[in-house]
């Protein structure tokens, strides 16, 4: 678990107490936080009756712990006017409160379909589930009249250099991120939320998930990518409110819409690895493309994953090489500081391609107060990075994350609709 | 300090034995680096290999260009494979040419407009052209320009420093880019050239394997590997050229089967291949300068 995870947990249980996220979770955070305690293995055996609140300032599953099972969900609105639209999205929200919430499923005549698919059984636990409802810049077009009102930021993703963009796999007028401990809650919510929206919303593509497990060594080590490192080392602390309001939530004011206030923008790339070439490469080829070792994963010269790597000290790139990933991605010098994002990845497995190979990579999801000065800022640094052979973006989007629910009588995108 | 399980060596100094690199013990020993100088003879049989096949591209190039101004796609087409052939036996795999490299062989992936894209030019917007049925009148200014960027490439193969790393690492790279790009129809899609080029591709690392041959006998044991895995890469492709009437199938026409065996063999060339250049290194792994242990508050601030 990284250090922002930990101090995410243990900030939710301060905050939140018993009524927020279940005790097994919240216990396993403090245990966690002393650094005497033994590793806890705390995604994998968290309580199934964990809970994340659906409403509040700002969306769930944003700043909140990545949980180890992830379903990305484009979808196209096909609804016919505004009005219907705005019913799909209430109901989106509604359907998703109560799921996050935790439902038992009512009785029911037995001549009738069951009101739940009761692939969870009757009592449907929160299991941690988040669902980030968000909206793609085609959602602004001239069918709904919401053109005046896009987030100023809000772009179609750009394909970048060495992108190899499938249509099939890219953008989408909405985006739900759905994401709980176990893969049954990830599907079972997947497929609720889609019964009362036939009508309003299509399938567009879909992209799952999963954390690897925590291993340790220490409560706070990261969880490893699918090429073998540490990911997720580096990341602002989103303990720090002060830091969000700068790097992640889009503040009141500026040239952006009023109602996109305390929303953020999310980055998703579907990033395929070439996994069966890098497993060719030698191990400290692999260290100096990303610039970490990849056991500990500390910065190179390192031994400890937290250690910062200081540039400075290293201007010739003798310990880390000037083009290694982390290097490039974030220089951190004090004019490339305000491009730091929140990144959430999660590793993908779906199948292989027409050519034997094993198609993995990572779901790379990252939230930004604005894509053009952070998210598109690092990756075009990146462009021709050394790692850049072995990967290949294959589809993902721009969305605009709104700020949060007011409660039950609110629902995600209110804002944006309101006169 | 964590140890891996039933030994007293930390995960760390595990994976630097398992990778042979310098641990605090002292050197990897069993093989010593090979001084740069071993490089020349073989880079300069490489070179003038790879002069021949850029100069040989140029007349396919030019019978493109008649043809398309003729207005015969079949012949173009057939010109436009030829030239194909010639790049892909130049070996010239990851980028090793720059942007030369990329106007001659450049996919439309990371273009903001795709295939419409001004910037799309070379070999494979003439395949988009050639065989999405294009009129042919409006590709002749593209076959003009792949002809200037080919005697570009004339002149550059002949001059492009090619240091001993990049060269022992090219043996492998041509073929994991045939893996990537070519048996997986990624790369021309459109005229489903795949396995021909996988052909040119396996020839292209034999050429470079052949002058290396020198170096790698008596190193290790990396060469009988390989020597074997391009024999049994290419028995396989020959055998599905046969199959279908000796001519080169498109990626889409191979049987599963067919597609399996040469994949099969494809990656376990590669797997073999991946020892060639730790078998070719001309100087140890550097040790890494150590980074000053981490001040204690650091960790105590982010809890
Ligand atoms: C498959 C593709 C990628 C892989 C395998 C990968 C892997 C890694 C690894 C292993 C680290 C070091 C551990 C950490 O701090 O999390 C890292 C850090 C980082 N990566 Fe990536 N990454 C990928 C794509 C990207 C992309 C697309 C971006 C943004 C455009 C990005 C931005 C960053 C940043 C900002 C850091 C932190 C650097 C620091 O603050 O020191 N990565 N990545």
């Amino acid at each position: 678990m990284s250090v922002d995870r930990r101090a995410f947990l243990l900030r939710s249980a301060a905050t939140l107490g018993a009524g927020g996220l279940a005790g097994a979770t919240a216990q396993q955070a403090l245990a966690g936080s002393s650094p005497t305690t033994a590793p806890a293995s705390s995604g994998a055996t968290a309580a199934l009756t964990a809970r994340v609140p659906f409403d509040g300032a700002h969306q769930a599953g944003v700043a909140s712990p990545p949980q180890d099972q992830m379903t990305l969900v484009a979808l196209d609105a096909i609804a016919g006017d505004r009005s219907n639209l705005v019913q799909g999205l209430q109901a989106l929200s509604s359907r998703a409160r109560q799921l996050a919430q935790g439902t038992t499923m009512p009785e029911q005549e037995v001549d009738e379909p069951p009101a739940d698919s009761g692939t969870l059984g009757t009592t449907i636990a929160p299991d941690g589930l988040t669902v980030t409802i968000a909206f793609g810049a085609s959602l602004f077009d001239d069918r709904y009249g919401l053109a005046r009102r896009q987030p100023a930021r809000l772009t179609t993703m750009p394909a970048f250099p060495n992108d190899d963009l499938d249509p099939a796999r890219s953008h989408g007028d909405l985006l739900l991120q759905i994401a709980a401990q176990r893969r049954d809650t990830v599907i079972h919510t997947l497929r609720e939320l889609m019964r009362p929206v036939r009508d309003q919303f299509a399938l567009r593509w879909t992209l799952d998930g999963f954390q690897s497990a925590d291993r340790g060594p220490t409560p706070h080590s990261s969880r490893r990518n699918l090429f073998g490192f540490r990911d997720g080392t580096a990341n602002p602390d989103v303990s720090d409110a002060a830091l969000l309001d700068q790097l992640v939530w889009v503040q009141p004011g500026a040239e952006e819409p009023g109602w996109t206030a305390g929303g953020t923008y999310q980055v998703v790339r579907a990033i395929r690895m070439h996994v069966e070439f890098w497993d060719r490469v030698g191990l400290r080829e692999q260290e100096s493309m990303i610039g970490r070792s990849r056991d500990a994963g500390a910065p190179l010269g390192g031994s400890d994953e937290l250690q910062a790597p200081d540039y400075e000290a290293d201007p010739k790139g003798a310990r880390i090489p000037l083009d290694a990933h982390i290097r490039l991605a974030r220089p951190r010098s004090a004019s490339t500081e305000s491009q730091r994002i929140l990144r959430r990845g999660w590793n993908y497995h779906r199948g292989f391609d027409a050519a034997g190979q094993l198609d993995q990579g990572l779901a790379f999801v990252a939230f930004n107060q604005d894509p053009r000065r952070q998210f598109a800022t690092v990756q075009e640094r990146l462009a021709d990075e050394p790692m850049a052979d072995y990967v290949t973006p294959v589809g993902g989007g721009y969305f605009f994350v709104p700020r949060g629910s007011r409660g039950a009588a609110d629902w995600v995108g209110s804002g944006l609709f309101a006169a | 300090m964590t140890t891996v399980a039933g030994s007293a060596s930390s995960p760390q100094a595990v994976a630097d034995a398992a990778a042979m690199r310098p641990t605090a013990a002292g050197l990897r020993t069993e093989i010593s680096p090979l001084s740069p100088r071993a490089f020349r003879a073989p880079v300069a049989r490489y070179r003038a290999y790879a002069a021949r096949e850029a100069d040989a591209m140029q007349a396919p190039v030019g019978q493109l260009a008649t043809a398309l101004r003729r207005g015969d796609r079949g012949a173009a087409q057939a010109a436009w494979g030829r030239a194909c052939d010639r790049y892909l036996l130049l070996g010239a795999a990851y980028r090793a040419l720059g942007p030369l490299d990329r106007a001659i062989d450049g996919m439309p992936g990371g273009l903001r407009r795709g295939v419409a894209d001004r910037r799309f030019a070379g070999l494979h917007r003439l395949e988009h052209g050639l065989w999405t049925g294009a009129p042919l009148a409006s590709l002749v200014p593209w076959a003009v320009k792949l002809a200037r960027d080919v005697h570009t490439l004339r002149r550059v193969v002949r001059t492009i420093p090619i240091t001993p790393l990049d060269y022992a690492t090219r043996a492998h790279e041509i073929l994991e880019d045939a893996q990537r790009d070519l048996v997986s129809g990624r790369a021309a899609p459109w005229s489903g050239a795949g396995v021909r080029a996988t052909a040119d591709a396996s020839a292209a690392t034999a050429a470079v394997v052949g002058t290396l041959v020198p170096l790698l006998q008596g190193r290790g044991d990396a060469l009988p590997p390989v020597q074997y895995g391009l024999r049994r890469l290419d028995a396989e492709l020959a055998s599905v050229r046969r199959d279908h009437g000796g001519r080169w199938p498109a990626t889409g026409a191979l049987t599963r089967a067919q597609h399996e065996r040469v994949d099969g063999r494809l990656g376990a060339v590669l797997e073999s291949l991946a020892a060639v250049p730790g078998a070719l290194e001309t100087q140890l792994p550097r040790a890494i300068p150590a980074l000053p242990a981490l001040a204690a508050p650091k960790r105590a601030a982010t809890r």
